[in-house]
């Protein structure tokens, strides 16, 4: 079995979203397609998975929600990230460059070893 | 409204508000995407279907969401409570199902184990009710005897070891008015008891008091007390209580007994049997019963007896038969029989759980397996697995704690129908209620049910690979699911076969009794008891005529007792050598009867004659044996015009002038019935006033009924006749068998639907999964007769290996059956055959459902949804 599409790390989702929200406050579908442009596809997302997951950055807190209208004069929930999630975004992106930093060693080591 | 209604009406709008806007966001989401895939050149006709692709399942997104919302409050187990409840109400078809099942499942156990409960594991109903012994004589040759009148008195006087001894005789029919003047007369049953009997047993009257010590002695004021429900019924709940009248003396009515209470035998009219004592030590007529004092064990008491016994041998000698005495608890000698019967019913109810537990464990799976994707969406969104297994694990537990709570509903409605049915049949059923030990019973069950159901479908589906499960092509693995699901559902149809082989056994042991061959012709006899007075002694000629002009009845015959009904009350029976006082060669029960008594009952005359109007008054004494009294008197000689005493007339000897079969005894264990009869027109004294009519009839007995009663009420307006019939008798003299055949019979009904239904859920899976091979199949030329056959043949192969697992349990299972089966052996393979049959046909009701699926699946689309 490959792994050719590029299905999200679980856990990973919170943080990508929260970064993307620092481009700015965005809906819905703009945070998901923001997320599959910036990877250039590789993070390719049901998309539909972003709305619970806000829905939990929204309880805790690390950003809030408000309808705004669009640019086309249509009325969309913005989602914008609050200095908590700020804070949560940074701890969650030393995480990430720890341990990735960690697995891509070992997975250099093992080629070296090899 | 209150403020909770208004809070809670708020907490709702905001609920639907917020529902409302993730639908517009959804929506919007869509529309943008929608135009996305336009601009990068998508056709506009797929686009929307694209966006709708990408987007994912709108409904689980939906509950996802809702998941998330203000769970801060209540953190993880309502929220899960939540998603329980509502994946509950996505399928209201599999819900209802698993509801059902469970339901009848713990109701089953239920109703069995309060059965149990009350019966065997219950005290008594009496204080400290542990400390009554049932007390009976022990011969030399260990066999048990109720004791003697003298024998009591000194078991009563003489030990240390009890409180008090009591006694009470065998309960007998009379003549009552309850009325306070010459009101109508009824028939009620009398009980005989002696002094302080209520007050040793721990029962207070419900009104009044007992029998004085005074009124427990030769010569002492003739009292009564009466049953509460006689009180009711028949004296219309009066006070004072006023006076009855018994046979021919009136008697003060003195007290009440408290509502249901019922002591070894139920009675209407308490008497003390001490103003008529009985004087013979070795005469059988009494029950018996200690109250141990505080501290003495059984084992003490029981040295004591044996001491006191051997004293009392050496002071009488012959006269007693009284070697020792039994000592056993009250409630072991009142219900020890019914132990395997009720252990078995026990037995059958926890196996219809166990297949309603197996049904939910294997359509839990299913479910679980067809929301996998519901499942790995979970998973991606960050639940941990130990939190989807604790979701699914949630989802049973709420099923089975629904189910619970239904069955115990249900299980007190089923618990008065049985207490109605049974009562009567099972001692100590008029006792029945559900207890709280039912309630910790049940809980206990959900509990185990819950983590039968809850814990292998939720290990089973959270160790799942998400990932991989996710991007598997459908169906690929079909195969290796259902060979566990085949094995629980061939477990279901063993179990299954096991309860059915059980009914099988009892309703042939049933019928057996009721058809037995029991010496006389059963059928079409109508009996009628009746307590005629000493100047209606001369009327029995114009009784019989005129009872023998009714309409469609052949003979009627006069007895003392009604056929079959001796129990205890065997008497010795002596030939001229043997000597008075013991060493009889025989007991046999004892008849007087009419003439026509044999011809009417069908009990052939084997030798000699029967009896004729010249066996009257005045002429030599004569009587007529059974061949069994024949064989251990004049063991291969002809009995014919020999003498032969019994102790029912005392030093007369009567000449034989003929032996009849033997008519066997129905109640269990059945055995022959030695009886001697002698002419009623010479012995009309030895009847006491009781007689007993009996009629031949044709056709319909139960029809006749009616007209005996009115026809009988002008012949005898002061004696209330006890109408019924023979079969009735029979059947009710088997009843233990028949409530255990009953409940076998709805368990093993219970059990082989909830196996169909467990047929019909792997069928239906292994169908769906497949419809894409089955498509192909369809559109290659097969035929959906073709298909719907291999089914079948899979269904019936599935549940072959159930039905010879099953039977090979039922020749173990069965041993328990032993000893309650009559006129069948639990190897009988003909049982089997019934059993394994009835479980195949529902095998496949249960499959012909979802076969029948198979005719409406289209090739093309079959074949275009796996693309």
């Amino acid at each position: 079995m490959t792994r050719d599409t590029g299905e999200l790390l679980p856990g990973t989702f919170e943080m990508l979203a929260l970064k993307a929200l620092t481009l700015g406050a965005m809906h819905g579908w703009g945070i998901a397609e923001r997320i599959e442009r910036l990877s250039d596809g590789a993070c390719e997302i049901q998309q539909g998975a972003v709305y619970p997951v806000l829905q939990r950055l929204l309880r805790k807190g690390w950003v809030v929600a408000a309808w705004r209208a669009t640019e086309n004069h249509r009325r969309a929930r913005y989602y914008r990230i609050t200095p908590s999630g700020q804070r949560r975004l940074d701890a969650e992106i030393a995480w990430w460059r720890r341990s990735s930093s960690g697995i891509e060693r070992v997975l250099r080591a093992a080629i070296q070893e090899g | 409204m209150s403020w909770l209604d208004a809070l809670r009406e708020r907490a709702r709008n905001l609920f639907a508000q917020q529902d409302v806007d993730l639908d517009e966001e959804i929506a919007y989401h869509l529309e943008l995407e929608t135009s996305r895939q336009i601009a990068n050149g998508c056709d506009p006709g797929v686009a929307r279907a694209r966006a709708v692709a990408r987007f994912g399942n709108r409904r689980d997104v939906a509950d996802a969401t809702r998941d998330e919302r203000g769970t801060h409050l209540m953190e993880g187990g309502m929220q899960d409570l939540r998603w329980a409840l509502r994946s509950l109400r996505k399928n209201p078809g599999f819900t209802a199902l698993a509801m059902v099942t469970l339901t009848l499942g713990i109701s089953a156990a239920t109703v069995a184990f309060t059965v149990l409960d009350t019966v065997l594991l219950r005290p008594l109903p009496y204080p400290a009710a542990e400390r009554l012994v049932y007390m009976q004589e022990l011969t030399s040759k260990q066999s048990l005897r109720p004791p003697s009148y003298p024998n009591f008195v000194d078991w009563r006087s003489e030990p240390k070891s009890f409180d008090g001894v009591v006694s009470a005789m065998y309960p007998f029919s009379e003549t009552v008015w309850p009325g306070e003047r010459m009101s109508e007369p009824v028939r009620a049953t009398l009980l005989g008891v002696s002094r302080r009997f209520f007050a040793t047993l721990g029962v207070k009257p419900a009104i009044g008091r007992e029998f004085s010590d005074d009124e427990s002695r030769v010569g002492g004021p003739r009292v009564v007390m009466v049953s509460y429900e006689f009180w009711q019924t028949q004296m219309g709940g009066r006070q004072p209580l006023g006076t009855l009248r018994v046979g021919d003396t009136p008697a003060p009515v003195i007290g009440v007994t408290p509502p249901d209470f019922r002591f070894l035998r139920a009675a209407d009219v308490y008497f003390s049997h001490e103003q008529e004592p009985g004087t013979i030590r070795s005469a059988h007529n009494y029950m018996v019963v200690g109250r141990l004092k505080t501290g003495v064990t059984l084992d003490a008491a029981r040295a004591e007896m044996a001491r006191l016994s051997q004293a009392l041998m050496s002071t009488y000698g012959n006269e007693t038969e009284a070697a020792n005495v039994d000592l056993k608890p009250l409630r072991d000698y009142l219900v020890g029989d019914y132990r395997t019967m009720l252990g078995v019913v026990f037995g059958a109810a926890a196996l219809v759980l166990l297949i309603a537990c197996t049904n939910l464990v294997s359509t839990q799976l299913a479910r679980g397996w067809a929301r996998e994707r519901e499942v790995v969406i979970r998973a991606a969104l960050g639940a941990s697995r130990a939190r989807i297994a604790r979701q699914l694990f949630i989802e049973s537990a709420v099923l089975v704690g629904a189910g619970a709570a239904f069955g115990l509903v249900f299980s007190a409605a089923a618990t008065q129908a049985v207490k109605k049915l049974g009562t009567g049949l099972v001692p100590r059923l008029n006792e029945l209620s559900v207890s709280g030990r039912a309630f910790l019973f049940v809980a206990a069950v959900a509990v185990v049910t819950s983590l039968i159901v809850g814990i292998y479908p939720a290990v089973r589906l959270a160790r799942g690979d998400a990932g991989l499960v996710m991007r598997s092509a459908r169906g690929s693995s079909v195969s290796v699911r259902t060979s566990v699901w085949r094995l629980l559902v061939g477990f279901e149809v063993a179990l299954a076969v096991v309860l059915l082989v059980g009914s099988a056994l009892l309703v042939r042991t049933l019928h057996n009794i009721l058809t037995a061959d029991t010496g006389i012709v059963s059928r079409g006899v109508v009996t009628a008891a009746i307590t005629p007075r000493e100047e209606d002694a001369g009327r029995l000629d114009e009784i019989t005529r005129s009872l023998g002009s009714l309409p469609g009845v052949d003979g009627v015959a006069f007895t003392n007792r009604l056929p079959f009904t001796w129990g205890d009350q065997s008497g010795p029976i002596r030939r001229q050598s043997d000597p008075l006082d013991r060493n009889w060669p025989a007991l046999a029960g004892f008849r007087v009867v009419t003439p026509e008594y044999f011809s009417v009952l069908k009990q052939p005359v084997l030798r000699g004659r029967a009896f004729t109007s010249a066996d009257r008054d005045g002429a030599p004494h004569v009587a007529i044996i059974t061949s069994g009294v024949a064989a251990k008197l004049w063991p291969g000689q002809d009995p014919i015009g020999k003498a032969v005493a019994t102790n029912y007339l005392m030093k007369e000897w009567l000449t034989v002038v003929g032996v009849v079969t033997e008519a066997s005894s129905w109640t269990m264990p059945r055995g022959s019935q030695h009886e001697i009869f002698v002419p009623l027109a010479q012995h009309l004294q030895s009847t006491q006033g009781q007689l007993v009519v009996v009629l031949r009839t044709r056709g319909d007995a139960q029809a006749l009924l009616p007209e005996l009663r009115s026809r009988l009420r002008q012949l005898l307006p002061t004696s209330p006749a006890q109408i019924g019939t023979m079969d009735e008798r029979i059947a009710k003299s088997a009843a233990d068998r028949r409530f255990a055949m009953i409940a076998l019979l709805v368990f093993g009904g219970i059990a082989v639907c909830l196996a169909g239904v467990g047929i019909y859920g792997v069928i239906w899976y292994i169908v769906t999964t497949r419809t894409h091979e089955i498509g192909v199949r369809l559109a290659l030329g097969a035929t959906s007769g073709m298909i719907q056959g291999e089914v079948l043949r899979g269904a019936a192969a599935m549940a072959l290996g159930g039905i010879v697992v099953g039977a090979i349990a039922g020749v173990f299972a069965t041993r328990y059956l032993q000893s309650t089966l009559y006129g069948v052996s639990r190897l009988d393979p003909s049982m089997y055959a019934v059993g394994a049959a009835i479980a195949l046909v529902a095998t496949l009701l249960g499959a012909l459902v979802p076969a029948r699926r198979t005719s409406r699946i289209d090739p093309m689309i079959s074949l275009r949804g796996d693309a």
